[in-house]
């Protein structure tokens, strides 16, 4: 035997490949960190719907003034548009993704149809999340402080999954320079969104500033 | 190992947040500069002088100007005791009714169109006792409940061709946007808002709260 077989113990760290782009390498923090964020959130929505449903007067925490009120829109029906309430969703699936990413930061290796079902997963959140933001600004007419925390990660979870997943599939090959400029995409994404609140509440916004 | 360098993508990312940060801080200065001259035109606008007066004090010496939204709870709470608060003072109070609908209630701006149509016909204070005293039967919903309040109106005597036409007529939406821009400037942020001689009453929005506020004006 060659004098290469010097597999000292302990930990098994994985060096992290210098051919795979710095937007597709992080993609385990990005779903450990967004998941636990968004699992927060989400179970903190679960339990001001609790308290909300045993005292009917309770006033949560996150209603804060008219347009930044959870409690205004957790009563509507599309805080609840499968039947149940939507941070039960949240806290099933953020929980997973964060797993999944911590797995991967120990060093995980997960095989393709795994990365697939997790596009399947995350555009699913995604389309939803945007379905909330529509009803949040458009109908609902108020904001709710955790709601647009998950708004965030999910946005930023399905676009490091899409990432990673274009990088990885040869199909994808000529995408790949978009990984080049992932946090121009995710910003202007957030400005999007961001802009958009500003022009529906102007009329309160503008009350705070003078 | 290249030098490390500044890469595209956060040159585009900053510049992006750099542009979004300018035009915010004109956004900011240009508020600002517009906002002061506001300020003191702000406690002149609380009450006009073609704003709904439910009641007018012979002496004028009180003034209460209330900002509601016709379709919020608090304002249907608060509304019982406004109505005792009225009759007990008749005579002595000018009482003012400005609509400031939210647009996180559906009806909210039908029911404010609903009552400017009436008090083109003289009958705004009926409209506006029989939308609050019904505000459990319609208000919360998504639908329009434009008919319902047609059906009002009818109850109330009007003519229903005039009371549809002067709802849909963008005068009125005008006059209820005039209301709420006022409220705005005055500093309401929610309703039901209360303004005794001008003055913000921060106080519980009941009879007792309200009495109590009245009282100290009318022995000042």
């Amino acid at each position: 035997m060659s004098g290469q077989v010097t597999a000292a113990p302990g930990p098994v760290v994985v060096p992290p490949d210098p051919t795979v782009p710095f937007a597709a390498r992080i993609i385990g923090w990005v779903l450990a960190v967004c998941g636990a964020v968004g699992t927060a959130a989400a179970l903190t929505l679960t339990i001001e719907k609790i308290n909300l449903l045993t005292d009917p007067s309770y006033r949560p925490s996150c209603s804060i003034n008219p347009i930044l009120s959870c409690g205004s829109v957790m009563v509507t029906p599309q805080a609840a548009a499968f039947g149940f309430p939507n941070p039960l969703i949240g806290i099933a699936g953020f929980s997973v993704v964060t797993t999944i990413g911590v797995a991967i930061l120990a060093g995980a290796r997960l095989p393709r149809w795994f990365w697939l079902g997790l596009q399947l997963g995350t555009t699913f959140g995604l389309g939803f999340v945007h379905w909330l933001i529509f009803q949040s600004l458009y109908r609902i007419g108020a904001l709710c402080p955790y709601c647009m925390a998950v708004w965030v990660v999910t946005i930023a979870i399905f676009w490091y999954v899409t990432l990673y997943n274009v990088h990885h599939e040869p199909l994808f090959t000529s995408w790949r320079i978009i990984l080049r400029y992932h946090t121009v995409v995710l910003t202007a994404w957030y400005l999007i969104v961001v802009a958009l609140i500003g022009e529906q509440f102007w009329f309160y916004w503008r009350t705070l500033v003078t | 190992m290249h030098a490390r360098r500044v890469s595209t993508n956060s040159k585009i990312t900053l510049g992006l947040l750099a542009i979004v940060l300018a035009g915010l801080a004109g956004l900011f200065i240009f508020v600002q500069n517009s906002g002061g001259k506001d300020q003191q035109a702000a406690a002149d606008r609380v009450v006009r002088t073609d704003s709904h007066r439910l009641t007018a004090a012979e002496d004028g010496k009180v003034t209460i100007v209330e900002f509601l939204d016709f379709e919020c709870p608090s304002c249907g709470q608060a509304f019982p005791g406004v109505e005792r608060l009225r009759q007990e003072y008749a005579g002595k109070i000018t009482y003012v009714v400005r609509n400031f609908p939210l647009s996180q209630h559906a009806n909210a701006q039908n029911a404010a169109r609903a009552a400017e149509a009436a008090a083109r016909q003289d009958k705004f204070e009926q409209m506006y006792v029989k939308l609050f005293e019904t505000q459990s039967t319609w208000g919360g919903q998504q639908q329009d409940q434009s008919a319902v309040f047609e059906g009002y109106a009818q109850q109330l005597g009007l003519d229903l061709a005039k009371f549809r036409a002067d709802r849909d007529d963008p005068g009125t939406a005008a006059r209820i946007r005039d209301d709420q821009s006022d409220g705005t400037a005055a500093g309401v942020q929610s309703t039901p808002s209360f303004f005794i001689n001008g003055q913000r009453f921060d106080g519980q929005a009941t009879y007792a709260g309200l009495k109590a506020a009245v009282d100290a004006v009318l022995a000042g």
